[in-house]
């Protein structure tokens, strides 16, 4: 989507002359490095004077949410990597397979690498020893004797097969620890096929030393060797603190920023986005740790406290939560032994022949009770208060999802009928495509009201709340009954919405 | 037996030739990659006295996979569940190929002397471990009395 506007941008002439180019090249990055078939009636092409009206707003927007990111195929990514590995190789004087370790096991993090080995001389080798190059410190380094002595012996046994080797048939990584070639491979070949997660240790008990790339690789071949490289490309690319892969499905695209921050990115290739901080689905303004705990807690909550809503009530005598069994609507606490009417919670003396009185609707007499059940019911409230906005949002966006299809059909409709060109209707289609975005803003503001204080700040930004979710409502009918409102109403409209969002966002987004 | 590997021959014949004090390990005549074990409660425990029959077996990539091993006798220990399994880090994470048999044994028996409630897998008993360490050894004794004592099961 993003290329139609600076192709727009392009044409105009504004005060923002630097932001622009600056959007420019970076969408020309994107375009040139795509390689994926755009917008099969070819809208980039035909669209573009359209959004003017709009270009002021849409602009502040990226401003706001703008966030620099590239998507790389595993080429580019592989690239990137060596480059990493040569640049730390070069910083701590080893081998480029060496520096490898370390960067994994320091999320590639070469700036703080570097802070660490100018704070003083020791740094370099306890991060050698954590990252699993070495197995000590060089100054307590005692198997270099011992290993003297090893190599004048003319046999070894290894310590795995126990079986007696020529000295030519062991080998040992940086620990010295001694172990036939045959049980390398067979080690290296299993801890492989198990996806190596840990990297591939030293076979020794206790020992951290974990095997580098040109010591792993003498001993594989074809397939595991296959195998070998794509678990070490995963492994690098999930620790690395600037990559995350394409949330897609089988998508290989890697997504790749300069700074890591909670934004939304798009793969290119497959359309899918997530927050690149956390890969959840996007969700500003909520941040990702309220964002993790919100999920979990609907994961663990929602079906239970469906459950309990749908199927029990709580005893008008002692309020405690019943759950009924049976299909008899005369219901004795078990508790407090009050006998009542399921159907109208009224006592049941006054039941016996007037049964069908509480068919009738009669208003819910206020209880102030503030016993632990009651407590507890008034959090399961509030906890579905906000899960069900969230979930009916949600919900929204499933059904708003595919409008796109259906604002298209009724553009060609209306061309059909020679009402206007298609130029004129493609406002529906941005209003479709700003309606998702402001929705999906709003539906991410319901988790961060639950876990919100009390206080002013809290009711500023349910109150910014309440005029995005009005605004939006009115958007979505105004889409919905297109053909009733004119072009300038919807744009108005579309204004408003993009304006409240960024009000509400302004705050989180500096944060 | 064919197919068994050098070092499974000699790790057996190391077993039964040099036995480690209160543990023994026989290879199942049907099959000798299986083990049938026993190991006597340490000494100063809550599990003094007994002796616990425990089932070891060596997979097909062993020493590369480490060894399964299995308590049959029920038993009150905070690493140990219903069903026997163990929690302890040599068996999963920790393996290492330079490990064996004897080793692990020897590291369960350990496990026995030096429960470690802080990493649980029975939670209900780490919890007892924790609240009231008195009570809990209390009832780790009395199974011991009952199922790991003259042959009971």
């Amino acid at each position: 989507m993003s290329e139609e506007d600076s192709r727009s941008s392009e044409d105009e002439t504004s005060e923002d002359e630097d932001i622009n180019d600056y959007y420019n090249n970076n969408e020309d990055d994107f375009i040139d490095n795509s390689d994926v078939e755009r917008g099969q009636d070819g809208e980039e092409i035909m669209t573009s004077d359209y959004y003017s009206s709009n270009e002021y707003i849409r602009k502040r927007m990226q401003e706001l949410e703008y966030y620099d990111y590239q998507c790389l195929t595993g080429t580019e990514v592989e690239e990137k990597l060596a480059k990493d590995t040569e640049t730390t190789a070069e910083l701590l004087n080893i081998s480029p397979p060496l520096a490898q370790l370390v960067l994994l096991a320091n999320k590639w993090k070469i700036t703080a690498i570097n802070t660490r080995l100018k704070l003083s001389p020791v740094e370099r080798g306890k991060l050698l020893v954590e990252s699993g190059v070495i197995a000590v410190l060089p100054s307590h380094f005692k198997h270099r004797t011992e290993h003297k002595k090893l190599s004048l012996k003319s046999a070894v046994s290894c310590g795995v097969c126990f079986d007696v080797f020529p000295v030519s048939d062991v080998t040992s990584l940086s620990c010295k620890h001694m172990f036939c070639r045959q049980c390398w491979t067979q080690h290296i070949d299993f801890t492989v096929k198990e996806g190596m997660n840990a990297g591939i240790p030293c076979m020794e008990n206790d020992c951290s030393v974990l095997c580098p790339i040109d010591f792993v690789e003498q001993f594989l071949k074809g397939d595991s060797a296959r195998l070998y490289r794509d678990h070490l490309f995963r492994i690098s690319v999930t620790t690395h603190y600037r990559c995350r892969f394409c949330p897609g499905v089988d998508c290989p695209v890697v997504l790749f920023a300069e700074t890591p921050k909670p934004r939304r990115v798009t793969c290119k290739r497959c359309k899918m986005s997530c927050c690149f901080e956390c890969g959840n689905e996007y969700h500003v303004p909520t941040d990702c740790e309220t964002i993790k705990k919100w999920l979990v807690k609907c994961a663990d909550d929602s079906e239970t406290a469906n459950y309990i809503s749908a199927n029990t009530k709580d005893c008008p005598a002692c309020h405690i939560c019943i759950e009924k069994n049976g299909g008899c609507n005369h219901i004795q606490c078990s508790k407090c032994k009050h006998n009542f009417c399921w159907m109208c919670l009224g006592d049941w003396k006054a039941h016996g022949n007037s049964y069908y009185e509480c068919s009738k609707y009669k208003e819910n007499p206020t209880m102030t009770n503030s016993s632990q059940q009651t407590q507890a019911r008034e959090a399961l409230k509030k906890y579905l208060f906000y899960f069900h906005r969230w979930e009916n949002h949600s919900q929204s966006l499933r059904l708003e999802s595919n409008a796109r299809l259906k604002i298209q059909s009724q553009i060609e409709e209306k061309m059909n009928r020679s009402e206007g060109t298609w130029i004129d209707w493609q406002y529906l289609l941005r209003a479709g495509e700003l309606l998702a975005k402001c929705r999906n803003t709003l539906h991410y503001t319901y988790p961060l009201a639950y876990y919100a204080g009390g206080g002013s700040e809290k009711a500023l930004f349910e109150y910014q709340q309440a005029q995005l979710e009005v605004e939006i409502e009115g958007l979505a009918w105004k889409l919905e009954h297109a053909g009733e409102y004119q072009r300038g109403e919807v744009e108005n409209q579309m204004d408003v919405c993009e304006k409240r969002t960024q009000t509400l966002l302004a705050r989180f987004v500096a944060n | 037996m064919a197919g068994l590997p050098r070092r499974i021959t000699k790790e057996t014949q190391r077993l039964l030739s040099e036995p480690v004090q209160g543990i023994s390990a026989t290879p199942d005549e049907n099959n000798l990659r299986y083990f049938h074990v026993t190991i006597n409660g340490p000494k100063d425990s809550p599990f003094e006295g007994g002796v616990f029959k425990l089932e070891l077996f060596l997979p097909e990539e062993y020493p590369m996979a480490a060894p399964k091993v299995r308590f049959n006798t029920k038993i009150y220990h905070p690493n140990i569940d219903k069903i026997g399994r163990i929690c302890l880090d040599i068996l999963k994470d920790k393996w290492s190929p330079a490990l064996q048999v004897r080793t692990v044994l020897l590291s369960i028996q350990a496990l026995l002397s030096a429960p470690n409630p802080d990493d649980p897998l029975a939670n209900d008993v780490a919890d007892n471990w924790k609240r009231n360490e008195a009570a809990a050894i209390k009832t780790a004794r009395e199974w011991t009395q009952k199922y790991a004592m003259s042959g009971g099961q």
